[in-house]
């Protein structure tokens, strides 16, 4: 079987700045991944190089798709691949309404896939259906994107438009940070609906906290730019417990 | 006398040169020999710092003095789609059928040798604009429109032409009585070698005048505008332009706050590409106090293209409580582009609230990846930030028929600049039918 997303020997840049050194990941349908790490570790690194920012420069290994390698392609195509990266801080886009906005996503996924475009009516209903989980009202689907959306809106908004776009790779970079315990349940829960035998996620979070409401089947520990280790849920409760330097110098 | 009748004389004895040409009456004269002392503005022309018209100093031109025959443009389609009552100029030069069927409460004269309504039209002219001068002297067309009432029906002012070698000099002045309304729109898009219009606006207490203007002259076309507005007391101007054609474009606006608790809502947008360049420049004089101004400006330049944006609020002495506001911003597409802005407050009174800013920036490349991260392809992403760059400027017009001519002209600049967008606000008209 082909893994969904397999991320081999992967060092990148930042400027002049190595920051990945050699990350080894094979993540498959089904699987729900986390990373966790101090801070400056590469976490945020890695999610950005995934999905093919700017300035963030590959300068070894490979990132594959269903066996094909993405290193060449653009964020959008990356995305239309199955490709989704929630954001640590969501990007605020005045004058952007919020329903252009995902329909043009939506769309471009369609499109990609010569299937027919959603009709307005249709997709109106559509965003409704999967915003009410989130609690997320119309009032807030009009808004422009992100626009005086609360820490926790946001995160909900991220999740909608992962809801919409059903990817194959659902990244989630830090998406607990800002979040207050109700937040965090809606958004997890979000989350959780969303795990699937032919998705893959891997959520990247600085603490254990999120990974009791999103229990992940593996464990990976990042420290300065490699993972450290390896293991089930159970090394989240150890890095609680014993902080991560104890982990990453016994490794 | 039927407008259609009405005989618009052409000066028999117009020749190519204008510092040959006679015109007749004495304010036409007056007008003439101050544009023969004066010219163009010269290189230190502080106002004219970053539009130079050496160009055009150096050519000569030929007022058009003949109603050309040439098909329709995009104009009469643009008047019929807000219903609007077109009236049709051909190279600067009138077509007087144009004029039957005004709606009733305009009434229309010719400003050619009408001397008094061309002493208001000077007083109101922008002062010291080559234009004021030149346009007066040589007009190809002259029309006094006398507003009362409410005057449902828009205007449309369709300026078209195809004759290269010609300049067109278009003369209009609209008097709006106390508490008379109108709706106007200016359409631009003619080849003619200079396109120098000159737009006296008078409006009465308690009036208003909503205007769009669309520049959108040929590549050759030089469009140097000058406008002038009185806003009586309690009156509202509310206009917006948008400069997307020509080669070199100027549009140029003088308000008069000359009443108190006065508005006016100045807004302009001007798109440019390869080398095209497009001056802005406002003059706002608070003459009285309690009024209010707001001007918004936007600007996106692509390729080699230019864009400036001048503007002037003066607050007189005793303009107490003035609320005047004044923002520009311009985008820059390509590293080739350039804009220009000159902000300028000059406050002589204490009580007032008064802004000004101006920006110059890229597209926001965080902005672009979060867009393109969820599959939307890139030309698209900087599509829609354009448009949502664009989009509260447009909104500050009040009146859907402008607005849609602005949106529709916007939209087709975008699609020509390879910058398909399509934000669709359904959600405003479909969130609500549950």
């Amino acid at each position: 079987m082909t893994a969904l997303l397999e991320i081999r020997d992967l060092h990148a840049s930042v400027g002049d700045q190595p920051i990945l050194k050699g990350i080894n990941l094979t993540l498959n349908a089904g699987e729900v991944h986390a990373i966790m790490g101090p801070n400056g570790s590469g976490k945020s690194t890695m999610s950005y190089v995934l999905a093919g920012r700017n300035g963030y420069e590959v300068t070894g290994g490979d990132v594959l798709i269903n066996g094909k390698s993405i290193l060449e392609m653009e964020p959008d195509e990356r995305a239309r691949a199955g490709m989704f990266l929630a954001f640590q801080y969501p990007v605020e886009l005045p004058g952007v309404g919020g329903m252009s906005f995902l329909r043009a996503a939506v769309n471009a996924r369609l499109i990609e896939a010569g299937e027919e475009e959603v009709d307005q009516l249709g997709f109106v209903k559509l965003v409704r259906a999967k915003a009410k989980a989130l609690e997320i009202g119309d009032e807030m689907l009009k808004r422009a994107v992100n626009v005086g959306f609360s820490g926790g809106e946001k995160k909900r908004y991220e999740i909608l438009q992962m809801a919409l776009l059903e990817p194959q790779i659902a990244v989630l970079d830090e998406t607990d940070s800002g979040l207050d315990v109700d937040a965090l349940k809606i958004v997890s829960d979000g989350v959780n609906m969303l795990r699937s035998p032919d998705r893959t996620m891997l959520v990247i979070t600085h603490y254990q906290r999120l990974l009791d409401h999103i229990v992940p089947d593996y464990v990976h520990i990042l420290a300065d730019g490699r993972i450290r280790k390896t293991g089930g849920k159970e090394l989240a409760f150890e890095v609680e417990e014993s902080g991560y330097a104890g982990i990453t110098d016994a490794a | 006398m039927p407008a259609s009748q009405m005989q618009l004389n052409r000066e028999p004895d117009m020749s190519p040169d204008l510092s040959q040409i006679a015109v007749s009456g004495a304010v036409r004269n007056a007008a003439l020999v101050q544009w023969q002392e004066q010219g163009w503005p010269g290189p230190r022309a502080e106002s004219w710092r970053f539009t130079k018209l050496d160009a055009l100093a150096a050519h000569s031109f030929q007022p058009a003095n003949a109603l050309a025959s040439i098909p329709a443009g995009e104009g009469a389609e643009m008047a019929a789609a807000m219903d609007a009552h077109a009236i049709r100029l051909v190279n600067g030069v009138l077509d007087a059928t144009s004029l039957d069927g005004l709606p009733s409460g305009v009434r229309v004269g010719n400003l050619l040798d009408d001397q008094s309504a061309q002493d208001a039209l000077r007083a109101l002219a922008p002062a010291n604009h080559p234009v004021s001068n030149l346009s007066l002297a040589v007009m190809t067309a002259g029309l006094v429109f006398d507003v009362d009432g409410v005057i449902e029906r828009p205007l449309m002012l369709v300026f078209e032409g195809d004759d290269d070698t010609l300049s067109a000099h278009p003369v209009m002045l609209f008097r709006l009585a106390p508490a008379a309304q109108m709706v106007m729109a200016e359409w631009y898009q003619s080849s003619v070698s200079l396109s120098a219009p000159l737009i006296g606006i008078d409006i009465g207490a308690n009036g208003r005048f909503d205007f769009a203007k669309i520049q959108a002259e040929s590549k050759t076309t030089s469009h140097i505008a000058a406008t002038g507005v009185n806003i009586g007391e309690g009156a509202t101007l509310a206009g917006f332009s948008l400069s997307v054609g020509g080669k070199l474009a100027r549009l140029e606006t003088h308000v008069k706050m000359a009443g108190e608790n006065g508005h006016c809502q100045l807004s302009a947008i001007y798109l440019g590409r390869e080398r095209q360049h497009h001056d802005v420049t406002t003059m706002l004089e608070h003459a009285v106090p309690n009024c209010t101004s707001d001007q918004i400006i936007r600007g996106v330049l692509d390729d080699r293209s230019r864009g400036v944006y001048q503007g002037k609020v003066r607050v007189a002495p005793d303009a107490q409580k003035t609320d005047g506001q004044q923002m520009s911003r311009a985008l820059l597409l390509s590293r080739k582009a350039e804009a220009d802005a000159k902000p300028e407050l000059e406050i002589y009174a204490d009580d007032v609230v008064c802004s000004h800013g101006a920006t110059v920036g890229e597209l926001d490349q965080t902005q672009l990846f979060y867009l393109t991260s969820r599959g939307i392809p890139e030309a698209k992403a900087r599509a829609m930030l354009i448009e949502a760059f664009l989009v509260d400027t447009i909104e500050t017009v009040e009146n859907p028929g402008l607005a849609n001519l602005l949106n529709k002209v916007a939209q087709t600049w975008m699609v020509q600049a390879g910058l398909s967008g399509g934000q669709e606000d359904f959600m405003d008209d479909e969130a609500g039918d549950e």
